[in-house]
């Protein structure tokens, strides 16, 4: 199952961090974001795949773990999405399916004339739609 | 929206209505981008990133691409637009609210200057759209328009270092 999801900024700057565990392990999954963070600048700073794979908005497994794996994705406004999950088999496509809605519920977030660009996102809409991906990440590995 | 922010809100200082409906447009093409770069990946330069402007952002935005784009690959871009859709139905007549005679008896040139602080604030919008839509996708730059031969107008963007 998905732990942990977060949204970080071009500088860095956590704009969304929400995990989905009842155990006070909030902490280390920040951590774990944090260090993946690290790995994504690592990848964009020194591309060493070619051809269709370069300059790909998904980045794939940036940081495995004992229990934890975490995937990341950078869109062209260089915002950054993670999330950590602790299914030790999980199919490429699904993960892409799953960024793939999680950006379309940014987008729609930041369309929103009240936000302000670079703040976190208070959207309720963005929370709901997020949890959902999450759950619907969780039947289909269930599958 | 340009005539109610001119003419209404900022009727006395034109150039803070110009920054306003600037900031306008900065903000919509900041929101624009990251929908209309969802699909494609990511750019690795700003000649790129120009030509997606160019392309794919400008055909969304008024169902026709650039024209024309020079460079004198220094950071310096000028988009042309040979029918800018928003200026295609400018009138370059004198504004219908003004009867005084001498006003009329005036030459066309007089007319020509009555209509063209107008339209260029009608430009100021899709400039601000251009700055919003690079800023956000990490270049920072300015937009300034220039429109010599109605209905055709360029964009130059000037990259900052």
């Amino acid at each position: 199952m998905i732990v942990c999801v977060a949204v970080v900024g071009h500088q860095n700057n956590p704009l969304y961090l929400q995990s989905f565990t009842n155990a006070d392990d909030a902490l280390k999954l920040h951590h774990i974001v944090h260090c993946s963070l690290d790995v994504i600048d690592d990848r964009v700073n020194n591309p060493k795949k070619t051809g269709s794979t370069l300059n790909e908005a998904f980045l794939g497994l940036l940081y495995p773990s004992e229990n934890y794996k975490a995937y990341g994705y950078l869109t062209n406004t260089k915002v950054k999405f993670i999330f950590v999950t602790t299914d030790l088999d999980v199919k490429d496509a699904d993960v892409r399916n799953f960024f793939k809605r999680f950006h379309s519920a940014y987008v729609d977030a930041v369309s929103n004339p009240f936000h302000v660009p670079g703040k976190k996102i208070t959207s309720k809409t963005f929370a709901e739609r997020t949890w959902f991906d999450c759950w619907l990440q969780l039947s289909l590995v269930g599958q | 929206m340009v005539s109610t922010y001119c003419n209404r809100f900022y009727s006395s200082k034109p150039e803070l209505a110009a920054r306003r409906i600037e900031a306008i447009g900065y903000q919509v093409g900041h929101q624009l981008s990251e929908r209309y770069t969802m699909e494609r990946p990511r750019f690795s330069d700003h000649l790129e990133a120009i030509k997606f402007i160019c392309k794919d952002f400008w055909s969304e935005l008024f169902k026709k691409q650039i024209d024309n784009l020079k460079t004198n690959h220094r950071g310096t871009f000028v988009l042309q637009d040979n029918r800018f859709r928003w200026l295609t139905r400018m009138s370059v007549e004198p504004t219908s609210g003004n009867t005084d005679a001498s006003q009329a008896d005036s030459s066309t040139s007089a007319a020509d200057n009555k209509a063209l602080p107008a339209t260029s604030m009608h430009l100021y919008f899709p400039c601000g759209i251009i700055r919003g839509a690079l800023t956000n996708l990490g270049i920072p730059c300015a937009v300034s328009a220039d429109m010599s031969n109605l209905p055709a107008c360029s964009f130059v963007i000037r990259i900052k270092a």
